[in-house]
């Protein structure tokens, strides 16, 4: 979708709203959305009248918090109220409309064209007055904040100029605007793959986790029964006790991989997708640590499908699967993962897209860790644990030493079906790929 | 969690149209009021009734009666329905899928395809034009309304109907469109044959499980 038609506005300027009450109506194709608003307030101008169409992100209206603010508002957009005859004034009003919103640019508040793909844009948020009173002020200076900080800022009412940036130059990042609020910084959870394996932001992250306290189902003295994930986690870490297993590690040199996830990370490439995709195209042309047991023999799947354990904030995991990823390009994986890793915090996926795994990755390398052995899950044969990589002195085969970023993986196999042999040469060829061509992790 | 059931509703008798209407968004509101879990599905057959939606161009309309037309809450252009043709309409909860009504629309249109299929009828989307179409004639029609996720309305198929009644509207707003019905390429099939396979594709796609009220 990239523009909506207002069909109604089922408030005039000066209604009050509430929280979750529908605003207007609009149109996309053959969908009737109602846009709601997400605070409690004033409708104070509308901007785009019924009928129009509007871009996604195009300014609509103006919500304000309280009853007094409705009449500096409107006059300060020379809406006043949208009369029957100035509807029919269609285009001059868009102009003027427009024309609004360059003024206004730092105006953060206000209601947008729903974006029927993504819900985040829709939200109708508050104009503190705070905010309009600077917005108006026209600072000269820009601010210079990352998109996700100037979103969260908007949703919170946060001035951004009023902040101090940590990020490069000065930059407002997303944790800034938190902890302007007083809230809680996001520590990087498992899986999301937003840094890179060469942890070169290892300084932040030390001093978020000896500032946060670890995580906790309970308080002391109780004792907190287990969820459905939670148990079913259990059953199958205690079925694993049944499988021979065996673990073989390997150090890979990433200095290669991070240079080239530097170029491809602006194009939303993920880590977790790059090493999804080396792991896959090695397991390609070693089906043996891609097969499973059963009682009838070894099992070979059609395809190589990889899950990858994403921790639960409110306890247990699970492994959305990236299936074939051999078949899909790096940045269609990446988005792929994106979409899993948000559907599944919603538990929102559908059992096909968890359960069919052939072969899992657990990577843990956000924390720092330097090696960590998982345990296999079951149906499958083997799982791949990936560590931090750090920055280490490696000897070199000429007598020299230098030092090489190097991350230790260390698969966890099943040994009725994958030998010590077998997996071996899976990583060899695994840390031959990606020390000597991860350009080629791209299709 | 995510809510896998739905109340089916496959009344035998045709329906009359503002009931129907009633009924669907009582499920709704149940849903976004959290007063209810269970998500809705309607199968059935209407007196002949013009649906217009909040957005449509009243000029679509031409010369119908207006006793017999309803302005509802879905998206799209003016519509007709009728006995022989089938009306789904799912109240549906996005966010145990997907909020995307993008995604839902295709979905809905996939279900269609798949049903008609399943009789050998060719078939296929047409880009821009949401509805299933055979050839260049509308076989059958999408229209949905959404709050808070909770979907609305659903679609239509002509199966065995009184096309005539097309020719009172510009359906959808697309002018020469011409409709088409399953018994133009296939005489035998029955209005129930069709309901029976359009209820196990939306069990299907949906990973729905039925209860009954």
């Amino acid at each position: 979708m990239t523009e909506g038609k207002i069909v109604e506005w089922l408030k005039n300027p000066g209604d009050k709203v509430e929280r979750g009450e529908s605003v207007l109506v609009v149109e996309s194709d053959k969908a009737d959305m109602d846009v709601e608003s997400f605070q409690d307030g004033y409708l104070a101008a509308v901007l785009m009248p019924a009928g129009s169409t509007a871009p996604v992100g195009e300014t609509i209206g103006l919500i304000v918090e309280s009853q007094e603010e409705i009449a500096g508002i409107q006059e300060k957009h020379n809406t006043k109220t949208i009369s029957q005859e100035e509807k029919v004034h269609n285009d001059g009003l868009q102009n003027h409309a427009s024309s609004e919103k360059t003024n206004n640019e730092n105006v953060k508040n206000i209601s947008k064209t729903p974006n029927v793909s993504k819900v985040e844009k829709q939200k109708a948020t508050v104009q503190v007055k705070t905010e309009i009173n600077a917005a108006l002020a026209n600072n000269s200076s820009r601010v210079i904040a990352s998109p996700k900080a100037k979103k969260i800022a908007s949703q919170m009412g946060v001035d951004l100029s009023k902040l101090q940036g940590s990020g490069p130059n000065g930059r407002i990042q997303a944790d800034d605007v938190l902890s302007a609020k007083g809230q809680p910084t996001a520590i990087p959870w498992i899986g999301e793959g937003n840094s890179s394996v060469g942890l070169n932001n290892i300084q932040p992250i030390n001093k978020q986790i000896s500032s946060d306290i670890g995580n906790s189902f309970g308080s002391p003295g109780e004792t907190v029964k287990f969820n459905t994930l939670q148990k079913a986690v259990n059953s199958n870490m205690e079925s694993s006790l049944n499988v021979p297993c065996f673990r073989v590690g390997y150090s890979i040199q990433t200095d290669k991989l991070d240079a080239f996830y530097k170029t491809v990370k602006q194009n939303g490439v993920t880590m977790t997708a790059l090493l999804v995709k080396a792991v896959a195209k090695t397991l390609k042309n070693h089906p043996q640590v891609n097969s499973c047991f059963t009682t009838d023999g070894i099992s070979y799947p059609e395809t190589v499908n990889i899950a990858v354990a994403v921790a639960m904030e409110d306890g247990g995991l699970i492994t959305p699967v990236l299936k074939n990823p051999c078949q899909t390009d790096l940045f269609e994986l990446s988005r792929e993962w994106k979409d899993l890793v948000k559907r599944s915090r919603l538990k929102q996926l559908e059992p096909d897209e968890y359960s069919t795994g052939t072969f899992t990755l657990s990577n843990l390398g956000m924390f720092g860790v330097d090696r960590f052995d998982a345990i296999l899950p079951p149906g499958t044969g083997a799982i791949l644990a990936i560590a931090a990589s750090k920055p280490t002195v490696v000897g070199n085969e000429n007598g020299s030493i230098s030092v090489k970023k190097v991350m230790q993986v260390n698969l966890t196999a099943d040994h009725r079906v994958i030998y010590g042999a077998d997996g071996a040469s899976f990583l060899k060829d695994l840390a031959s790929l990606i020390e000597n061509s991860p350009e080629s992790l791209i299709a | 969690m995510i809510n896998r059931t739905a109340i089916l509703n496959e009344p035998r008798e045709i329906s009359d149209f503002k009931e129907i209407c009633k009924l669907q968004e009582k499920y709704q509101r149940d849903l976004i009021q959290t007063n209810s879990n269970y998500q809705f599905i309607w199968i059935g057959e209407h007196m002949l009734s013009y649906t217009i939606g909040r957005g449509s161009n009243l000029d679509n309309l031409l010369d119908v009666c207006p006793e017999n037309v309803y302005l509802i809450n879905r998206g799209g252009e003016v519509t007709c329905h009728m006995p022989g043709q089938l009306v789904v309409y799912l109240i549906l909860d996005l966010v145990n899928y997907k909020k995307d009504l993008n995604w839902y629309l295709r979905k809905l249109e996939f279900i269609i395809i798949n049903t008609l299929t399943e009789f050998n009828i060719k078939c296929s989307r047409k880009t821009g034009f949401t509805g299933v179409w055979c050839e260049n004639k509308k076989i059958a029609s999408i229209g949905i309304g959404c709050k808070r996720w909770v979907t609305l309305h659903g679609f239509s198929i002509n199966v065995d109907c009184n096309l005539e009644n097309f020719t009172q509207i510009i359906p959808c707003g697309i002018k020469e469109c011409e409709m088409t019905k399953i018994r133009d390429f296939k005489k035998d099939v029955t209005i129930k044959e069709v309901k029976n396979i359009v209820k196990k594709m939306i069990q299907k796609e949906f990973n729905l499980k039925f209860v009954s009220q």
